[in-house]
């Protein structure tokens, strides 16, 4: 992606967060892939469901593993470890599908583990604004959810709790999706 | 509870009416989709207000205004007629033959909820 | 604007009756045309005309279409002025009838598009439309009148009247009595009776006379027939018939007379009015109701369906065949295990289910079939615009019009349609004075054929044009580098012509006013491909062109022949599949580096799908015993497989917008227990391998 674009994107987070939600805070939905946490606002998740049997369709995209079927419905299946650049894995027994809405189509993204909700508000949410690899164009920014639990533990210099110093790594579910344009 | 017919050939434009009509309080809303139908449920059924459509095919709106000022139970029911501004002098011929007041199309759910009280009273029935 | 669910309702309504509308103002102006080609006058038509947009104005209105409504009205003004005789019609008053109503489709399915018309210098077009003269002497008050039906006449009714009279032909009255259960029915068959040769002016109801189950109608009628004709027709023996008079022109009424005596006897509407004449006779009620029965039986009710509810239909019909299926093995397995009573009885009820889910799912997909004329309707309103624009003559005759598909294919349809109608007229057909040149007749025409072959349904376009000529499409194909002049010299004539289809080679992108986006032959190829149909064309110089629409009936559910192929399952439509045979490996050849197969005397090109879907496993090519022969227009393939596994019925779901970019699949079928099946698209394959073998050089992104 060039500067200018990147550029764009930028600005047009706050945008973005702000148009969904009025009151300040969203909720994410944290899952584990390749031991990084990522999280997905929930808005967008659909559903959660277990790996059911996965047809390969030949000549697909890279990023895609294939189509699998729910309630009737034939559901694309992508790779998110594609998308990252992270290591492909075999699937386990925590292996779990999220459903994502993408706006005119539902498609299914794998993960290791499925973790919680967390409520971020605003504070907890810091944008992103580093250019890198293609990797971090899916990320919206962090979120760091024990925010106010270590401020607090700070304010009364106690020593915080290991859970608060976690980081969600916050993806953009349209850049995410977003389907390429084939030659 | 006020008992309505509404006689007009556009099923949108009925499906707009009631849903206007059901917002006021105390209506009981009936359908017919031409002059025929009108025919067939006017001499069966008790109405307290009409509301007829000028425009229509085969038995035109007055052909039906006159039948209805004609008949036993709906002599003196309170009619509205809705028509357009397009056919000024048919409007005024429907007022000649009976109408107790139109309304042009097309029409806010006020404009519809002020004809309404408006006829109830020109025609002499309470509200 | 009503809220809540009653609104969404009433909208839903509003878009369904306004598209139909549309769609029958479409059908009544061609109707106006053909009458105005011809000569004739058609009042019934430009009064429909009028009805529909006046209905389409007051509910764009009410729904809050304002850009609708502001165009209606104009047209509206324009339709009273033409049905009330202010303005006479012609050439160019159609013209901007047919602007009005293409602009009405616009703006219903994009609203907030300012520039979708410019109701400005529309209007001003049609301010400038020539007014008739009007009539000086009101003929009406030559003629015995009632004053009481002239009271109840509309504006329009009345103008009716007179130009009748007017031109010469009888008014006659006709009384009848009818069961008013019945009325509309048996109304609608004295319509039938008279009207080549009558006008209905209008219908008064009278229930004077009594009888609370039947009314008294009266009509008035308009006709050049003599009355004994009339009456003839009416079959009617226990009607009343009687023509309006003259009035003698010793006792003539003052014509003031007939405007104020309607009005003041209308007011009192009770006992002074003189009542039309009672027929109080029983029999003819009686008489009355044989003759209704029979056209009961012929009258259809339609309901409108939305097409969303028949696809759930669809889905929930083809999750029953999986079921069905499953009920299917369960029962072989009952019967090999259970006493012979249990087991036959179990599979007669599986039987009868069986053929339930037949009907119901036969009766589904019916209901989806709508009639090619609707498409055809189209196509005529584009030629007559692209014809008027490049000012050619050309003649439009289609045949097969009934000739059904499923409402989504119809749908798909149009734009490659309107495209290929266009091509037509822009670079195959002549102008009129080159035709004359040539010894052709002044009048192109255009022959729209539809048919049905099998599972699938054909549609012929052709023209008697120039043709197109193969050289000029090689030159044209080299200069825009699609081919080397070697390859292009390779090309045999039918691949020549199929050099169209090719992306990059229409430059000339029309836009079509109907859909507003750009299409070329390429599109109109991949969207005929892409609903498992194949577009063929051929061409004779000088001659004409002809272009072949092979098409599926339907997409939802069909008959599949189950394969294997290194082990996993993939499906194909029956309808496809001209046979399966096995292999011998000794009958395979090679030729120009393909493999093809002779079969019964003609070449079989052959593809090893495991090929050309790249799937894993390094095991033999020996092991692919078996053929499938495809076909798909007139191109035969043969697909090497490892086994057949038997036919079942299947429903093919799209893959999903992420994956239309894969070639040669054209979705997927859930086999029941989760297990989804791929289907080939077998026109896509074809496609591909032929093509490839064709123009090895022309391929895109492949392999």
């Amino acid at each position: 992606m060039s500067v200018g674009q990147a550029r764009a994107r930028r600005s047009d987070l706050p945008s973005r967060l702000a148009r969904v939600e009025e009151t300040g805070v969203r909720e994410f939905l944290a899952f584990v892939l390749a031991s990084e946490t990522y999280a997905l606002p929930l808005s967008c998740v659909r559903e959660i469901m277990r790996v059911p049997t996965v047809t390969a369709v030949p000549r697909a995209p890279v990023e895609v593993l294939g189509i699998i079927s729910v309630r009737g419905q034939v559901t694309t299946l992508m790779d998110l470890r594609q998308k990252l650049q992270v290591e492909p894995a075999p699937i386990g027994s925590r292996t779990r599908i999220l459903l994502v809405d993408q706006g005119d189509e539902i498609l299914g993204l794998l993960c290791d583990r499925v973790l919680q909700v967390h409520r971020l508000s605003e504070t907890e949410v810091e944008m992103a604004s580093v250019l890198g690899s293609d990797a971090s164009s899916y990320v919206m920014g962090i979120g760091r959810p024990g925010q106010r639990k270590l401020e607090a533990a700070r304010e009364a210099k106690r020593r915080p709790a290991a859970g608060d110093e976690e980081i969600l790594i916050l993806l953009d579910p349209i850049a995410l999706l977003k389907r390429q344009a084939y030659g | 509870m006020q008992r309505v017919l509404i006689i007009d050939d556009s099923s949108a434009t009925r499906a707009y009416i009631r849903a206007a009509l059901e917002s006021m309080s105390e209506m009981q809303v009936s359908e017919a989709a031409s002059g025929f139908d009108a025919l067939r449920v006017l001499p069966r059924e008790r109405f307290d207000l009409l509301i007829v459509d000028i425009n229509m095919p085969n038995i035109n709106g007055l052909e039906l205004i006159s039948f209805i000022r004609r008949s036993e139970t709906h002599r003196e029911t309170p009619l509205l007629i809705i028509s357009t501004e397009a056919s000024e002098r048919d409007r005024s011929r429907a007022m000649t033959l009976g109408a107790n007041g139109y309304l042009a199309k097309p029409f806010t759910v006020e404009a519809l909820a002020a004809a309404i009280s408006g006829v109830s009273k020109a025609s002499g029935e309470g509200a | 604007m009503a809220q809540g669910k009653d609104g969404d309702r009433a909208r839903e309504e509003f878009l369904a009756e306004s598209q139909e509308l549309i769609e029958t103002l479409s059908r009544d102006l061609l109707l106006l045309d053909s009458a105005l080609k011809l000569g004739h006058r058609n009042p019934e038509t430009v009064n429909d005309l009028f009805r529909g947009v006046h209905t389409l104005k007051g509910l764009s209105g009410m729904f809050g279409f304002d850009a609708l409504g502001r165009m209606s009205h104009v047209l509206e003004d324009l339709l009273e002025n033409l049905r009330l005789g202010r303005i006479e019609m012609s050439q160019q008053v159609l013209d901007v009838l047919f602007e009005g109503v293409e602009s009405f489709q616009r703006l219903l399915s994009e609203p907030g598009d300012a520039a979708a018309c410019d109701l400005e210098s529309f209007t001003e077009r049609v301010h400038s439309l020539a007014r008739a003269k009007s009539a000086t002497h009101n003929v009406l008050s030559d003629y015995e009148l009632d004053p009481n039906m002239l009271g109840v006449l509309t504006e329009y009714e009345e103008h009716r009247l007179r130009t009748n009279l007017e031109q010469g032909l009888t008014v006659f009255r006709l009384r009848v009595r009818l069961a008013l259960d019945v009325i509309d029915t048996a109304l609608d068959q004295l319509k039938e009776r008279v009207k080549n040769f009558a006008e209905i002016i209008t219908y008064l109801p009278s229930m004077d006379g009594g009888g609370g189950d039947s009314i008294e109608i009266e009509m008035l009628l308009a006709t050049k027939k003599p009355e004994s004709e009339l009456r003839a027709a009416l079959n009617r023996p226990e009607a009343s018939l009687s023509a309006v008079l003259r009035r003698r022109l010793a006792d003539p009424q003052p014509s003031a007379a007939t405007k104020q005596s309607p009005v003041a006897q209308a007011a009192a509407p009770t006992a002074a009015t003189p009542s039309l004449p009672v027929r109080s006779d029983q029999s003819l009620v009686k008489r009355a109701t044989p003759d209704v029965e029979v056209s009961l039986r012929s009258l259809t009710s339609v309901v409108r369906v939305d097409i969303r509810k028949l696809d759930h239909l669809m889905n929930v019909v083809g999750e029953l065949g999986t079921v069905r299926a499953a009920l299917a093995r369960l029962v072989e397995r009952l019967r090999a295990g259970a006493p012979h009573a249990l087991g036959s009885e179990a599979h007669r009820i599986h039987r009868a289910f069986q053929r339930h889910l037949a009907e119901v799912q036969d009766g589904v997909l019916d209901i989806r079939m709508v009639p090619l004329s609707q498409l055809f309707d189209k196509v005529a309103v584009i030629l007559r615009q692209v014809a008027r624009e490049q000012r050619k003559e050309v003649r439009l005759v289609i045949t097969g019009a009934e000739t059904e598909v499923d409402k989504l294919i119809a749908e798909e349809l149009a734009d490659p349609m309107m495209h290929i109608v266009r091509n037509a007229v822009d670079h195959g057909i002549e102008p009129t004075d080159l035709r004359g040149q040539v010894g052709k007749s002044v009048a192109a025409t255009l022959t729209v054929n539809a048919y049905q072959k099998g599972n699938h349904v054909v549609i012929e376009l052709s023209d008697d044009g120039r043709g197109i000529d193969p050289h000029v499409i090689r030159e044209a194909a080299v200069r825009k580098g699609l081919l080397t002049e070697q390859a292009a010299g390779d090309l045999s004539r039918e691949e020549l012509l199929n050099v169209i289809f090719m992306p990059g080679f229409s430059t000339a992108r029309a836009v079509t006013d109907i859909s507003g986006r750009g299409v070329g032959m390429d599109v109109v190829k991949t969207n005929i491909t892409r609903l498992g149909g194949a577009v063929d064309i051929e061409s004779e110089i000088s001659v004409g062109t002809k272009v072949t629409i092979t098409l599926p009936i339907t997409l939802a559910i069909i008959s599949a022949l189950l394969f294997e192929v290194r082990g996993r399952l993939f499906a194909i439509p029956l309808a496809v599949v001209q046979e399966a045979l096995r292999l011998p490996g000794t009958a395979l050849r090679n030729v120009d580096g393909r493999e093809v197969v002779t079969l019964r005397g003609t070449t079989l090109p052959l593809c090893r799908l495991a090929q050309l879907f790249r799937l894993q496993d390094t095991r033999q090519a020996a092991h692919e015993n078996f053929v499938i022969v495809i076909t798909v227009g007139n191109r035969r393939l043969g697909l090497c497989v490892e086994r057949l596994c038997g036919q079942q019925d299947i429903v093919i779901k799209g893959l999903g917008r992420s994956l239309t970019q894969v070639q040669g699949i054209s979705g997927a079928t859930d086999l029941g227990d989760q297990q989804l099946v791929l289907v080939l698209d077998a026109a896509s394959i074809i496609e591909e391998v032929l093509l490839a073998r064709a123009n090895p050089l022309v391929l895109g992104a492949a392999s």
